[in-house]
């Protein structure tokens, strides 16, 4: 067994770290928090240039053949910097999901993501269903689309988006342009740009269906494990983040003529955060060589328990990371409470914690080793 | 013991309860309903519509006109209120500064002062914190010189929860450089509209502007405001701190909050996970029960006219921490769409949709008011003798 991260991997995050640092700050976020559109051209073809675009994706299509470890670092490094850049909702998982299905048609239409010639985004949910993928409430009846999509992480610019779809008893993915629907956009928790999608009798022609049958649940259910991993990891940016701005606020921040630091109750909340940050560590690596196995049942379970820990501990972080800060730490000023929004936003995205709990209780059973 | 409402208090009690479906606008209860804030003209029409009735100024001895009530009517009618989707009233003419008034204040400053607040005419606000001055509050800064007929106020306050509402601060300043810490403070009452008090919103992370900057240069403050003696404020600000509230704990309005919570799961009708967002409202309202019967055996030693001590700090503590976990349950249960921020259509379901400025919110409520662990600091010291 090893811990270790590879000299690629180390690369690839030693990288993220300067490009944030130099291109993305909180003035940046705050700039960002206000506009409509997150996809700044020119900080998305330094993306391309860092080779991000292509990391996940096998070398015949441009990328790099990069891990699920490779890409998790990055977006802890987002994380950290508080970047709303859309690039795992996308990028990454768009850009699986087509590889996975793997058509000719599919593998197309990722080309052209990594060439960003094309900004394409995943509709799983919508509000009538839950966290369930498998069981859209939009369906297709004689050819014409009909039916919502919600929480469509588009970052205000994406042009397509891929949606699921149910076809008589089947499941579907189509690729739809997003002019020809309804739709309404919203700021989200994290300050991040969701869509809301209202299908009218969309007309589908052949070229649109790029999956049907079990073999969409499949590649649907690995993507999802993609992005929990990837949840995760955002996650643990923010709360190391948030530990490290606590820390040094605990140091210099003085009541009754002494650092609050010094008081016990301060210096064990921050061991706390010590301490169950080093077990999210633990299981962010974990999560993010289990999510992208094989074996539905072992990667489904790594990602259940990864994301109900960080849905507990992670949150918890931020919150004694306000606490710590008092009145300054719910302000809007400080970067503080941001990352709290973050925290929270990613702790019910892709499942929250109880869904996850129940999804782990339920697989146990299965395979006995509860 | 008698857990029991007598049969006297349930004739109280539904006499309120009429009284409040009769008064409560439609527009506030909707307010509340969804999780939201009023509006100060909502907030402030409400409070006088109480004060017309007599019943703003709760807590108070009849004689400046309080509704005499029991401990235990006040906490009927908090109940009633809360339920019929009524807000709290804002603490700091009624609770705070009114009885800071009636105990020290001269008789022209009772006359002067205390009939806008029972009536919710003035507006108060309480200028108490400054930037090196929070936990620590004995060390603040701003100085009140005297002079022949007024003092000078220079300094700066800080978290001033709806000074831009407020007609009237009541304030801590510091009155003698020389005198150590806690004795140079004096109880000031200020007036907003008084030339050199400038005012500068702070934004918090529900979104909203409920706190406030003062900045305060060559500010002239008639004598006749100081309240007590001069160096007497921080005798009087301890005596408002844990001057007696029954409502401290917020029983009522986490009554009222799990109301609408099981109105939101059952609202949404393909929820799958209702069977664990059910278990997790039975949890909090066991916690919520454990705080109530405390809050009761306060309120009835209240009746029997025993003081109330540290044990407030108790009760602060317990209630907010239930506000927050349950704050944080209606996020959670509320998953995919507590996502959505500002979006200008409902997403599912409003109130799962305006759970997280709540939540985002409430995680001030353990700092403000004292934090949590200053209040464990005094419990330890007052009750455990550490
Ligand atoms: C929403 C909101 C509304 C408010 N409204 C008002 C208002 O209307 N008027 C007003 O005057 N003030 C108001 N306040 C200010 C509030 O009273 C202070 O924020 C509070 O007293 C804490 O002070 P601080 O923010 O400076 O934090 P600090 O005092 O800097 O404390 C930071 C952290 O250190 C801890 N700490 C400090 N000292 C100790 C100690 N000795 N032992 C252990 N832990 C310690 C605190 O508990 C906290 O966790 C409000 C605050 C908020 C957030």
């Amino acid at each position: 067994m090893e811990f270790n991260l590879s000299e690629n991997t180390t690369m690839v995050a030693d990288t993220a770290r300067r490009y944030l640092k130099d291109h993305y700050g909180f003035v940046t976020y705050n700039e960002q928090l206000n506009q409509t559109s997150h996809c700044d051209p020119a900080r998305w073809g330094l993306m391309m240039e860092l080779g991000w675009l292509g990391l996940p994706f096998p070398e015949t299509v441009g990328g790099y053949g990069g891990e699920l470890i490779d890409v998790a670092m990055i977006v802890r490094e987002l994380g950290a910097a508080l970047c709303l850049d859309p690039y795992v909702d996308l990028v990454v998982a768009p850009g699986k999901l087509l590889e996975y299905i793997g058509s000719e048609r599919a593998i197309g239409l990722l080309q052209s993501i990594v060439e960003n010639n094309e900004k394409v985004a995943c509709a799983f949910y919508d509000c009538h269903a839950g966290y369930n993928v498998h069981k859209p409430t939009s369906s297709i009846r004689e050819g014409k689309l009909s039916g919502q999509k919600s929480f469509v992480p588009d970052g205000g610019c994406a042009s397509k988006v891929l949606v699921t779809a149910r076809l008589g008893e089947e499941l579907v993915l189509l690729v739809v342009p997003l002019e020809s629907c309804e739709i309404t956009r919203y700021r989200a928790l994290d300050g991040s740009r969701y869509a809301d999608l209202v299908f009218h009798d969309i007309v589908i022609e052949d070229g649109m269906i790029l999956s049907r049958g079990a073999e969409t649940s499949r590649v649907i259910s690995q993507v999802v494990a993609w992005l929990q991993a990837l949840d995760c990891a955002r996650m643990y940016g923010a709360a190391n983040a948030l530990y490290l701005r606590t820390l040094e606020y605990a140091k210099t921040r003085k009541q009754f003529g002494s650092a609050i630091g010094s008081f016990q109750v301060i210096q064990h909340y921050l061991v706390d955060m010590f301490t169950d940050l080093q077990q999210l560590e633990s299981m962010l690596f974990m999560v993010s060589v289990k999510a992208e196995l094989g074996n539905a049942q072992e990667r489904d379970r790594a990602c259940s328990a990864a994301k109900a820990y960080y849905a507990d501990k992670a949150v918890k972080i931020a919150q004694q990371a306000i606490q710590i800060h008092g009145g300054i730490g719910v302000t809007e000023e400080l970067d503080i409470g941001h990352y709290f929004r973050l925290m929270t936003h990613c702790s019910l995205t892709h499942g929250h914690r109880d869904y996850h709990l129940d999804r782990l209780a339920s697989l146990s059973e299965v395979n006995g080793r509860g | 013991m008698n857990l029991e409402f007598t049969q006297e208090e349930l004739d109280f009690q539904k006499s309120i309860r009429a009284w409040m479906r009769e008064n409560v606008p439609e527009a506030l209860e909707r307010v509340s309903a969804l999780g939201n804030m009023p509006t100060k003209s909502q907030q402030q029409q409400w409070e006088r519509c109480l004060g017309k009735q007599g019943w703003l100024a709760l807590t108070w001895p009849e004689q400046y006109g309080g509704p005499g009530w029991t401990a235990t009517q006040r906490y009927i009618f908090d109940i009633e209120r809360a339920m019929a989707g009524a807000p709290p009233t804002s603490p700091f003419g009624v609770a705070m500064v009114g009885p800071v008034i009636y105990t020290f204040g001269s008789p022209e400053q009772k006359e002067r002062w205390l009939p806008g607040i029972t009536s919710g005419e003035t507006l108060w606000c309480q200028g108490y914190s400054e930037p090196n001055a929070g936990s620590d509050l004995a060390s603040l800064k701003t100085r009140a010189e005297r002079k022949q007929d007024h003092y000078l106020v220079n300094g700066q306050k800080i978290w001033t929860t709806q000074a831009h509402w407020a007609d009237m601060m009541f304030c801590l300043v510091r009155t003698d450089p020389e005198a150590k810490k806690q004795q140079g403070i004096s109880f000031l009452l200020i007036d907003m509209k008084t030339p050199g008090i400038e005012i500068r919103p702070i934004y918090s992370i529900d979104g909203h502007h409920h706190l406030n900057e003062v900045y305060f240069t060559d500010v002239e403050v008639p004598l006749e405001n100081l309240v007590g003696q001069e160096g007497m404020g921080w005798t009087i600000a301890k005596f408002l701190l844990t001057h007696e509230r029954t409502t401290i704990a917020g029983v009522a309005d986490s009554y009222y909050a799990l109301a609408r919570m099981k109105q939101a799961i059952e609202d949404v009708p393909y929820y799958t996970d209702k069977p664990s967002a059910r278990r997790r409202m039975a949890e909090l309202e066991v916690e919520l029960m454990a705080l109530e019967y405390t809050n009761f055996r306060t309120v009835a030693a209240t009746d029997e006219g025993k003081p109330f001590g540290p044990e407030s700090s108790g009760l602060k503590i317990k209630g907010t921490e239930l506000q927050q976990k349950m704050s944080q349950a209606m996020v959670e249960i509320g998953g995919l769409m507590s996502l959505a921020w500002d979006s200008p259509s409902v997403v599912g379901n409003e109130s799962f949709n305006n759970a997280p400025r709540r939540y985002n919110f409430l995680r001030a409520c353990t700092i403000y008011g004292g934090s949590n662990e200053i209040q464990k600091n005094v419990l330890a010291k007052m009750l455990l003798g550490l």
